[in-house]
């Protein structure tokens, strides 16, 4: 679970000690019954690691990462016997987020190591560097590293280049890959038909709104919006107007316009993908079989404009040209600016945790906007029906093994064994319910009755997981292209969109054109006959 | 025994056979022709033109390092006694060498090449695209205009700088004191002042000045404008680096002769006139000095514009650095990038020369 997350629901659901005692005293009940008390010893496992250390109980610890893995080891035991990887080592590269990511994966291996008798070395990452990490070790072919701990945008420079090792049929029984949520089934994932992710990690965006601007007698006298048609309307309306909250104007939808390093643009996609995917294909950034970037077309155009005509209508907050998203989710939304976003999970669970956050107490969720009409890039035409297109923004973490563990058998199955130890069921139900970094992805994550058992307010659980899930499984879910290079296409596009933003360039159209110039620059520098097959490929159309 | 020629240095005899002669150059020209025949091998198997041919150019660098041991090796070898002398600096001065000249010469084929770190087919020499392409792009032409707007803002900087220095050399309360506090900002890093300034102080809703200018009723907006998040990287590197400008200036004040100053206030000169006829003119080489140096700083200017504006709005605070760094960080396009790194290092290179050709005749202290 993200940190925020965690925190927002304790926050939300003010779990006080006597609470936090009595779970405290039903895990301890638990724990002293003996084992042939329990029908179902899969299910008690559940339970018990959901009691480590204890919702409301302060943060998980190393002591506490090592508990779990401990106890999350017998799908291990069923494929690999004791001692079987004695002198093995191998080097896992993953991020050094404080008391997330790498910090677990060395707890949860810990118990594994002493079992398998393989040793871990790790490579740790800022953030930061992470990115420029990957590609120098791909370009310049010094990938010193066995696993890694990876995002699935990055697939196509890894999968792509045959640089990753295939999932061994075992690891996919017993991670039991079927449990996935289904936007992280095939093609996620795989490349060319063969599987390579361990996911440990979903990612999407959601819609937040204030409570409080909707509704009979509010500032807007609306119903929540549903589609990007009522938010663009809303938002000029409310220009003149004074915030409920904080007496200060009264702005609507809070649309970033400044880069982020690329991720900037997942907030564009959130417009366009309702005007964009059409449920008749997956691809809605390139076409499949020319690479030729459908972001000049008239939906995305119409996503721009919609962002132009409310910078035309005054209707952002001052100096929003220099707003970047994470401005707009901390600085303004949380802060009392604006009144709907959409964003990943953690805006909401900052709500009420944030120092600077006033919004806490009126804040709701729901999927990503719909639009009234949807363009048919296939027919070339606007069609006059309802479309929701969530977009799976970033598409979460997994673990992957590297090729380099090729061609030593031993390395091989003890690399995959611990990939599928940190992915495995039981392990990653408790990193989704404590702070880890990772949000669920599993069918099985949103059994939400094992979350109350463990101490969660089942309310609070199902209103942000359950936002969470219809998007995960939407039908016409928006999944971006897992090729080489996305993130210089993402980023071209938002420095492309900030001077389109400053009037740079003359409309939406040209602003969409310059954009579409650009990715074909570098579809052609990074070769388009490649691209053509990986997009393709992550497709799942070749 | 040498009669003639450098007898202070020498203390052994050299008597050096001309065949001895020969093996040093032989042993320098056969290591050289090696490196390069290994290079030009490596090159054409590169290129595809052999089939057989390294994976790497590991090789052909341990040849170079042959290369370099042979030719120190020959300096003793041919020059006896003097080739030692040699040796005390030849090692070094190839190492220094050998660590700007092939990273120079990579960059300038990188720069020729269409290399995205991203491509399976790493670099590939594109010709002159990539200058067609700077000749076209008009956010690197604008961002190298935006360059010129940030060094002439040196010029206020030194006048602001040199008004600071006086009143610190002055005989002012607690002159000490002030002296530090006056320091203060250059003890920042760059990339603090950005947040804190930038990102905090000036933040348009919670940051305290603009709830001050929206107490006296103004509606603040620091970025939103060209000109105005222009004016304010300009504000904030200024308030950065002022001091070290000052600091300079102060040293150059301190180290004036006092006599002349006071001859010509027995002369009867005015405040003005004193500072004018005597102060300035003996401060010259002192000014032109800090205002190089601070140019120099200035054309490195990326930090404060990548943490706060991120060049925008419209490219109208980018740096010519925070352009390339865009280029290079955010969409791994090597090639390009390098290539208008190279472009700017020229510039620059013009530029400095061409600045301190024109300021030298200020840089000697009149007599």
């Amino acid at each position: 679970m993200k940190v925020q997350l965690y925190n927002y629901i304790l926050a939300a659901q003010k779990m006080n000690r006597r609470q936090m005692l009595k779970t405290m005293a039903a895990a301890g009940a638990v724990t002293m019954m003996p084992k042939l008390a329990t029908a179902d010893g899969h299910s008690n496992i559940r339970a018990e690691i959901l009691k480590i250390p204890g919702v409301g109980a302060g943060s998980p610890t190393d002591s506490d990462w090592q508990r779990v893995g401990e106890l999350c080891l017998n799908a291990t035991k069923e494929n690999v016997a004791a001692g079987e990887f004695e002198g093995v080592e191998l080097t896992f590269m993953g991020l050094n987020n404080q008391n997330l990511h790498n910090f677990l994966f060395r707890g949860f291996l810990k118990p594994w190591e002493a079992y398998t008798g393989a040793k871990i070395n790790w490579i740790d990452l800022a953030q930061a560097d992470y990115n420029a990490r990957l590609q120098q070790s791909i370009a310049t072919g010094t990938v010193d590293f066995d696993i890694i701990e990876m995002g699935a945008p990055f697939e196509g420079d890894v999968l792509g280049k045959g640089l990753a090792s295939e999932m061994p049929d075992w690891v996919k029984k017993q991670i039991d890959m079927d449990d996935y949520v289904d936007y992280l089934k095939e093609p996620v994932g795989t490349w060319d038909g063969k599987t390579y992710r361990v996911s440990i990690d979903g990612d999407c965006h959601t819609f937040a709104y204030r409570k409080d601007y909707f509704g009979e007698g509010s500032v807007t006298g609306k119903e929540v919006p549903t589609t990007w048609q009522e938010i663009n309307q809303i938002s000029k309306d409310l220009v003149g107007k004074e915030d409920p909250l904080t007496g200060l104007p009264a702005h609507g939808y809070l649309d970033p316009l400044k880069g982020w390093g690329g991720f900037g643009f997942y907030f564009l996609e959130n417009r366009a993908a309702a005007y964009a995917k059409h449920p008749n294909s997956p691809a809605w950034l390139f076409e499949p079989d020319t690479m030729k970037p459908m972001v000049n077309n008239p939906a995305w155009v119409q996503a721009i404009q919609d962002v132009m005509d409310l910078i035309e209508a005054d209707a952002y907050p001052t100096d929003q040209i220099n707003a970047d998203p994470g401005t707009t989710a901390f600085q303004q939304f949380l802060a009392g600016t604006g009144s709907m976003l959409t964003w990943w999970g953690d805006v909401g669970s900052s709500a009420r945790t944030s120092d600077t956050s006033v919004v806490g107490d009126v804040v709701g969720f729901g999927v990503n906007p719909a639009s009234d009409r949807v363009y048919n890039a296939q027919s070339g035409a606007w069609e006059e029906t309802r479309n929701e297109a969530p977009n799976m923004a970033y598409i979460g973490w997994g673990v992957y093994v590297m090729a380099t563990v090729e061609g030593d058998e031993k390395k091989k199955k003890a690399a995959w064994s611990a990939a599928a130890h940190l992915g495995g069921k039981d392990l990653s139900l408790w990193a989704s319910a404590y702070p880890s970094g990772f949000q669920p992805y599993r069918n099985s994550h949103f059994q939400f009755e094992e979350w109350e058992e463990a101490g969660y307010d089942r309310a609070y659980v199902e209103d942000y997981l359950g936002s969470n899930a219809d998007s995960y499984n939407h039908p016409n879910a928006a999944i971006e292209p897992r090729i080489p290079g996305i993130f210089q296409y993402y980023s071209v596009a938002e420095d492309e969109l900030a001077k389109g933003y400053a009037g740079k360039y003359a409309s939406a159209q040209e602003t969409a054109d310059a954009i579409a110039a650009a990715w074909e620059k570098i579809t052609d520098q990074i070769g388009r006959d490649e691209q053509i097959a990986v997009y393709k490929a992550s497709l799942g159309l070749s | 025994m040498m009669t003639d020629g450098d007898l202070l240095h020498t203390v052994t005899a050299d008597n050096i056979s001309n065949n001895r002669k020969r093996l040093g150059k032989l042993l320098v020209w056969s290591t050289a022709l090696f490196g390069l025949a290994l290079a030009a091998w490596q090159m054409a198997f590169e290129t595809g033109r052999v089939s057989t041919g390294f994976d790497t150019w590991r090789p052909v660098l341990y040849a170079y390092m042959l290369w370099a041991t042979a030719l120190c090796a020959a300096q003793v070898i041919v020059n006896g006694e003097k080739g030692k002398r040699t040796l005390f600096v030849l090692p070094a001065a190839l190492f220094v060498v050998s660590l700007v000249v092939f990273p120079l010469l990579f960059a300038l084929y990188i720069s020729f090449t269409d290399w995205n770190l991203a491509s399976p087919n790493g670099p590939q020499p594109n010709g002159w695209s990539n200058v067609k392409e700077m000749w076209n792009d008009e956010f690197y032409w604008n961002a190298l205009k935006n360059m010129v707007y940030y060094v002439l803002a040196v010029s206020v900087e030194y006048v602001i700088a040199f008004g600071l220095a006086l009143l610190l050399n002055s005989q002012i309360r607690a002159r000490k004191f002030f002296r530090v506090v006056f320091l203060l900002p250059l003890m920042l890093s760059p990339v603090a002042v950005s947040w804190m300034i930038g990102k905090s102080m000036l933040e348009v809703r919670f940051g305290p000045v603009s709830r001050l200018l929206r107490d006296i009723g103004v509606e603040p907006s620091f970025f939103g404008s060209p000109e105005i998040a222009r004016f304010m990287i300009m504000a904030m590197d200024a308030w950065t680096f002022i001091p070290f400008m000052m600091i300079m200036l102060l040293a150059g004040l301190q180290a004036l002769p006092s006599e002349v100053i006071e001859a010509s206030k027995v002369d009867g000169a005015t405040g003005w006139q004193s500072f004018k006829e005597v102060i300035f003119p003996l401060m010259l080489p002192v000014s032109v000095t800090a205002i190089v140096i601070r140019i120099i700083f200035k054309l490195k200017l990326a930090d404060i514009i990548i943490n706060v504006t991120s060049g925008g709005p419209g490219g109208a605070t980018d740096s010519v650095t925070s352009f390339i760094f865009r280029e290079y960080r955010d969409r791994s396009n090597v090639g390009y990038g390098t290539l208008l790194a190279m472009v700017y290092l020229i510039l620059i290179i013009i530029f400095v020369t061409a600045l301190l050709k024109l300021v030298s005749r200020w840089m000697e202290r009149p007599a």
